[in-house]
């Protein structure tokens, strides 16, 4: 497939704004901005795109609130914040391909009618801020950013503002809170950031992915784009590949490939070809899946079929060697962390089911604790403010679903066999 | 009209509103935790959870809005497990110390708990320990028993407006923490405290000492301290006042309180109170600071005070006539006490020499704009505030003299309103203000540069030809204000720009203003800026019943109803009512009884619950008059200052253990009730048996009595009753009869001469801090802890330029004194100020100030003291 996100990026001066345009960047858009707002929405419409950030949310609908939106200024916001463990697809984007983004932005900015866009970056990407601020310095000395884009009376301004570590800030409202500098927590919904967003004006977030789709196709047409990928949400997709594998990295593919394919045809199979234990399909909120539910097509709607969800497109792969208890353990500890504290079930819930399964994992578990950590997740699920507290509360269920024996042999045997025997091997590489 | 169905009872809605909203104006109770009437919508705490039809997640119906056909289900099996569910959640970490939490009994979560059915023995973790914060002198914060519902914060931030606290770390380890650390040094409103449904921040005031349900009494009552005249709720036990609370829904601060209402309330049960009546032993030479309350004074039986009084004031009316005679209220005591006492001095004694410390700025201000719009010009609704499009301040802080007023300007800012301060309003300097800061001494030029640039806008509307004919040769270009006020252009446009486009501005006026050079000329041009863009006047009040005792006719000047003496009309109604004659002559003002007491010819003088040594600027002179006087007789809580000089004193009950009326500064009248039992008598009562003694019975039984003549005899207050008042429709101008018709010409002077100032010079001028009100605050613990002894302000550079830090005591000395006191730096201050309040005794910054009396308002002058400041080398 030809590669549309992460093109270009083996020149070791892609992030160059001479390299991207001789490669054709910018190509397109004189004429975006000579187009109608509408009739980008249109053609954004056509092309099927869904939201990257992981709920998949279809982009021109989205767009079209905000544009319809009377109140101005508006907003246009990206959402770099990458936070999701297991997740980076989008930093090729950002340190590889920054005008790309930017050139997408301005578009977008176009057609929702936004003279303001922000890129929020992830607190741990400190390259990526470097990169982007010479890239957007580079876009305005080219008249690509200001009061007058590309001469066409166009006003776009942009900027970075740097996260401060919290995962909850990834989240679109909370992210608003967060460029307003507020403490960073989910807002109410509704009203919706399209209508009220940061500054309490019409605001459209977008992931990173979804906005660098935006130049191809206004430039070769969303029916063009349709084409590529899974009908139902098409296009190019980023799965990033990480764990015991042969050749971890970020993928572009056609979405909608299976994960099977995924692990095994682009990733060169399990590492050390050891046997494979689990999945996690799309970021560690996403649920985990056993070695025989890999053949599942990657997309925002196959994925549920098969009881899990693309999520971020992260896939954390795990081999034979893993202790399940400590994996769930390891989550639940990032999402206590994380915890921005502002509901109940959240704030309380993941505390303490990270404290029983640290009992479990260190042989301190006792009879009734799995039960327990199940009807614990329950009071949960379903309850929480956004979706992070839930996702606590899914990666316990599903691990328990699918690995119970294991959580069982814990208490019985009061101990971590695989932990004992020194063979921990943690994959969530996030120290709190 | 949206119709919609809870628990199978059908709902129609005029207007969209949250299902919880909807739920509760049908009577239908949802438990909520975060929800809290007065704040923003949160929907943190998840226990409003209610099932909706078609909607697959149950939904917090606090934030949810009602659709039409919505079905709505609050009750269910499932909902309760939910709830039990959150319950469990909150307290798995929760210390379960209610045996020992003061909130107890009245604490939301304890009645979840209590309603669902607890869920336990299932966390076997370690519970999250923090330990209780002591750190402040009047709030105790207990984080382990947050349940993070943020009620605090919102409003401390979204309704107070001071953001003095914050959600402190993340996740299970969310706390609530001032900014400062441990101490909270905020505005210390304690509204914080009102609102947190649980234990974990409480007042540190009443700890342990009490259990809510313990409490026999609760009584609603007007707050003692300033002209707002918040409703409170006093609860009682053992004939102690245990707590101060507001409470929702009263008109004039709905569930709002400041520092001084909630926390001030410790100095009824002082054991510095008089309890008896006190008749001088010792000469008056003495130098009464220095000596024990023993030897100045002997304990008397009251029989004995009452009739010694009544023979000495006999003697002198007849050896020196009754105009040797005077008398000062007090703005502290009800409007029955009021009456009362200048009915007392115009019958019994048969003179009009009765004022108040109202003198010092109220009075004339009132009077002056009065004079120009007419009755009740100023009587205008607090809350009214917030919905104007903009507000002009000038003259002081209103947050600090008024807080609660200050809260609705700053409401007014969130709403959208535009702020306009002249001079520095450190309270609202976060709520955007567009501020102009003339160079000192410059404030009447800017005034009739804005008087110059409306008229230029708006032009004179010819309704007001007395106040045109004064305003229409003021001509002040931009230029000139720039040049003599050093305010840039730019500022001054935008600020004109916002004045003139505004259709519904409010203005506030402070003693600051009324108390300096020029003060009439000033008020004149407020009034002339108020005409132009047709604005409502708020004149701030810094005392409870300043605005009822003027209406009591408490004025050298005025009869009740606040009619004029110098009307034979009005005065031969009173004189029929009254069944005497009421002497035509003018009284002395409170200024011209000190007068008359230092040539001698003031012989007698009763003070009322007032501290007029200590009040009254220039007080070291003022306490030379006192000494001059023959015959003084002082009633009052405290033995103050005035009473340490007096030759009898009457121990008065205080507020909250008597009844009776005060009248707010919107003018309306709300009902005072007692709460606490104290041996003794009120004012009023004290003051009719003197007048009984001297052969003029005035009898009433009770204050309503006094009232129900009041009513009969003032015009304004006419055919008001108890009732009326307590049910809130005591308000402006009542069912009487404003004065109308007997504006006189508008008398102003124009000033002459501009002052001199070099910015090398330095001025001493009065702080009004927020956590003090005359001396009565001092008597109250909690605010001394809060704010313990007078300091004297500084700013940076002054500090700079003598070496000065925080807490260094130097000296501060203007013509006619000096005092030691600590300093303190105050980034807000400019170069040419040294601030020091007058609550502190023995340091009260008005034995430092001379006056000179304005020509026309006759309140004193006070804002050209210079002074100095030296080093104190201890
Ligand atoms: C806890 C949480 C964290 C999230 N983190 C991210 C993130 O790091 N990056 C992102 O693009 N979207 C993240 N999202 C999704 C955003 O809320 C939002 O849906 C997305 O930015 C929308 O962009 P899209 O429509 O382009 O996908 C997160 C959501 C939640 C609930
Ligand atoms: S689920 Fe609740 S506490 Fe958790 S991150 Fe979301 S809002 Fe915050
Ligand atoms: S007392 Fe008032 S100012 Fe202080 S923290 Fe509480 S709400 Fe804020
Ligand atoms: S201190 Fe009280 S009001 Fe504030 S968050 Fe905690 S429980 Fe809520
Ligand atoms: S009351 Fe609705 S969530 Fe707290």
């Amino acid at each position: 497939m030809e590669k549309i996100l992460l093109k270009n990026i083996e020149n070791p001066n892609s992030a160059d704004i001479n390299e991207y345009k001789k490669a054709g960047g910018y190509g397109v858009l004189p004429k975006a901005i000579g187009l109608q707002p509408k009739a980008i929405i249109d053609e954004v419409k056509k092309s099927g795109l869904r939201g990257r950030g992981g709920a998949g949310f279809p982009v021109a609908m989205k767009w079209s609130f905000a544009s319809g939106d009377p109140k101005f200024p508006k907003y246009l916001l990206c959402n770099a914040d990458e936070g999701e463990p297991g997740t980076f697809k989008d930093r090729p984007i950002l340190e590889k391909n920054p005008h790309l983004l930017i050139e997408g932005m301005v578009i977008s900015g176009h057609a929702i009618g936004a003279e303001y866009g922000y890129i929020y970056l992830r607190g741990e990407y400190p390259v990526a801020k470097k990169i982007l601020n010479k890239a957007i310095a580079e876009a305005y000395d080219a008249g690509l950013l200001g009061d007058n884009v590309s001469g066409k009376g166009m006003k776009f301004h942009l900027a970075v503002h740097q996260g401060a570590g919290a995962y909850i800030c990834g989240e679109e409202t909370a992210l608003i809170e967060s460029i307003e500098g507020n403490r960073g927590q989910p807002r109410i919904k509704p009203p919706f950031p399209v209508n009220v967003g940061a500054f309490s004006m019409p605001t459209v977030v977008n992931n990173v992915e979804t906005i660098s789709n935006i130049p191809y196709i206004i430039e070769n047409g969303g029916d063009t784009y349709s084409k590529i990928g899974s009908p139902e949400c098409p296009g190019p997709k980023l799965y990033c590949v990480s764990g015991h594998i042969e050749k971890p990295g970020v993928y572009e593919l056609p979405m909608g490939t299976s994960l099977r394919e995924i692990i095994y045809t682009h990733c060169g199979g399990i590492k050390g070809n050891k046997k494979l234990k689990a999945v996690i399909p799309g970021g560690v909120t996403t649920p985990v899946l056993p070695p025989d539910k890999i053949d599942c097509l990657m997309d925002f709607v196959n994925m549920p079929k098969h009881g899990s969800m693309l999520g971020s497109g992260a896939v954390i792969v795990m081999d034979e060697s893993v202790c399940m208890v400590k994996v769930c353990l390891r989550i639940l500890k990032f999402l206590e962390h994380e915890s921005c504290g502002k509901c109940t079930p959240c704030r309380e819930g993941t505390g303490w089911l990270r404290g029983v399964l640290e009992r479990i994992e260190n042989g301190e578990g006792s009879k009734g604790d799995i039960d327990l950590i199940l009807s614990v997740s329950d009071n949960i699920m379903g309850k929480t403010f956004c979706p992070l507290g839930e996702g606590a509360a899914s990666v316990v269920q599903n691990f328990v679903k699918h690995f119970r024996p294991e959580f069982e042999e814990h208490i019985k045997d009061t101990g971590c066999r695989i932990h004992d025997k020194k063979h921990a091997s943690c994959i969530v590489h996030h120290e709190s | 009209m949206i119709t919609i169905s809870i628990n199978g009872k059908e709902i129609r809605l005029e207007k969209p509103m949250t299902v919880l909203e909807a739920a509760r104006s049908a009577g239908i109770k949802i438990p909520t935790l975060c929800w809290h009437e007065q704040l923003e919508k949160y929907g943190g705490c998840r226990l409003c959870l209610v099932e909706v039809e078609k909607m697959p997640r149950l939904q917090t119906a606090c934030t949810l809005m009602v659709a039409d056909g919505m079905v709505i289900r609050t009750e269910t099996g499932r909902i309760a497990d939910v709830r039990r569910g959150i319950l469990e959640f909150l307290l798995i970490n929760h210390p379960l110390d209610c045996p020992y939490c003061d909130k107890a009994g009245e604490c939301d979560l304890q009645d979840l708990v209590e309603k669902y059915g607890p869920v336990t023995g299932r966390f076997k973790e370690k519970k999250r320990k923090v330990p209780e914060s002591l750190e402040d002198p009047v709030i105790v914060r207990n984080m382990e028993r947050c349940i993070v519902c943020t009620r605090c914060v919102r409003m401390c931030e979204g309704v107070q407006g001071a953001s003095a606290i914050a959600v402190i770390d993340r996740g299970g380890h969310s706390h609530i923490e001032p900014f400062s650390g441990g101490r909270f040094d905020c505005e210390y409103c304690g509204n914080c405290v009102s609102v947190c449904p649980v234990g974990a921040i409480m007042s540190k005031l009443h700890r342990h000492s009490y259990r809510p349900w313990q409490l026999v009494d609760e009584v609603e009552t007007i707050c003692p301290y300033c002209g707002v005249g918040c409703t409170l709720v006093v609860q009682v036990r053992d004939d102690v006042i245990k707590r101060v609370v507001p409470k929702l829904g009263t008109v004039v601060n709905n569930g709002l309180l400041c520092s001084r209402g909630r926390f001030g309330y410790e100095f009824v049960g002082s054991k510095e109170r008089l309890t008896k009546p006190l008749i001088r032993i010792a000469s008056k030479t003495h130098d009464a600071s220095r000596v024990t309350h023993n030897e100045i004074f002997r304990e008397a039986t009251w029989e004995e005070a009452i009739s010694f009084v009544a023979k000495k004031l006999e003697e002198i009316k007849d050896k020196y006539g009754s105009d040797s005679i005077a008398g000062i209220a007090s703005p502290r005591c009800t409007n029955e006490d009021n009456y009362i006492f200048q009915k007392f001095m115009r019958t019994a004694i048969g003179t009009n020499n009765i004022d108040s410390t109202a003198r010092t700025g109220f009075a004339g201000a009132q009077n002056f704009i009065e004079n120009i719009f007419g009755q009740g010009a100023t009587a205008n609704i607090i809350p009214g505030l917030s919905n104007s499009d903009s507000v002009l301040v000038i003259g002081g802080d209103p947050t600090a003299i008024n807080p609660i007023l200050g809260l609705q300007i700053r409401a007014c800012s969130r709403k959208g309103g535009n702020i306009l301060t002249i001079g520095k309003v450190k309270g609202l300097r976060f709520f955007n203000p567009v501020s102009l800061k003339p160079v000192l001494y410059t404030e009447t030029v800017l005034l009739e540069g804005i008087v110059t640039a409306l008229r230029e806008r708006i032009g004179l509307p010819g309704s007001n030809p007395n106040l045109e004919a004064g305003i229409k040769d003021i001509n002040i270009s931009d230029g000139e204000i720039e040049k003599t006020c050093g305010i840039k252009g730019n500022d001054f446009t935008m600020f004109m720009k916002i004045l003139s486009e505004s259709s519904t501005p409010s203005i506030v006026i402070g003693k600051e203003l009324v108390q300096s050079n020029s003060g009439n000329y000033k008020l004149l041009l407020i009034a002339a800026i108020n005409y132009l863009i047709n604005g409502r006047i708020y004149l701030l009040s810094e005392r409870a019943n300043e605005q009822g005792l003027l209406d009591m006719g408490c004025a050298p000047d005025l009869l009740p109803g606040y009619r004029p003496l110098t009307f034979a009309e009005f005065r031969r109604k009173y004189e029929n009512s009254w069944k005497t004659s009421i002497p035509d002559k003018v009284g002395f003002s409170i200024f011209e009884m000190m007068d008359a007491a230092k040539e001698g010819s003031l012989k007698a003088l009763y003070v009322m619950g007032e501290n007029p040594v200590f009040n009254l600027p220039d007080a070291r002179s003022v306490e030379a008059a006192m000494k001059n006087i023959d015959f003084l007789v002082v009633q009052d809580i405290f033995l103050t200052e005035t009473a340490r000089l007096a030759d009898v004193v009457f121990p008065a009950l205080s507020w909250s253990e008597k009844d009776g009326t005060f009248t707010n500064m919107e003018r309306r009248i709300q009902r005072l009730r007692k709460a606490v039992h104290r041996e003794g008598m009120e004012d009023w009562r004290i003051i009719s048996e003197v007048s009984k003694h001297m052969g003029v019975p005035l009898n009433y039984s009770n204050p309503e009595d006094i009232f129900n003549e009041v009513s009969k005899v003032s015009p304004l207050h006419r055919d008001m009753t108890y009732e009326d008042i307590e049910k809130g429709e005591a308000v402006y101008p009542y069912k009487g009869e404003p004065l109308r018709g007997v504006s006189e010409e508008i008398k102003f002077q124009v000033p002459s001469s501009k002052f001199q100032v070099s910015d090398k010079k330095l001025y001493l001028k009065l702080e009004r801090p927020l956590f003090h009100s005359g001396t009565l605050s001092t008597k109250a613990p909690a605010l001394v802890n809060i704010y313990p002894e007078a300091m004297a302000r500084i700013s940076p550079d002054t500090a700079k330029s003598l070496s000065l830090g925080d807490g260094d005591i130097v000296r501060v000395s203007t013509k006619i004194g000096s005092l030691e006191l600590p300093v303190s730096v105050d980034k807000e201050l400019d170069n040419s100020s040294v601030l020091l309040s007058n609550n502190f005794e023995g340091k009260g910054a008005f034995s430092l100030m001379e006056y000179t009396l304005d020509s026309v308002t006759k309140a004193p002058c006070i804002d050209y003291n210079e002074a100095r400041i030296e080093k104190v080398n201890i």
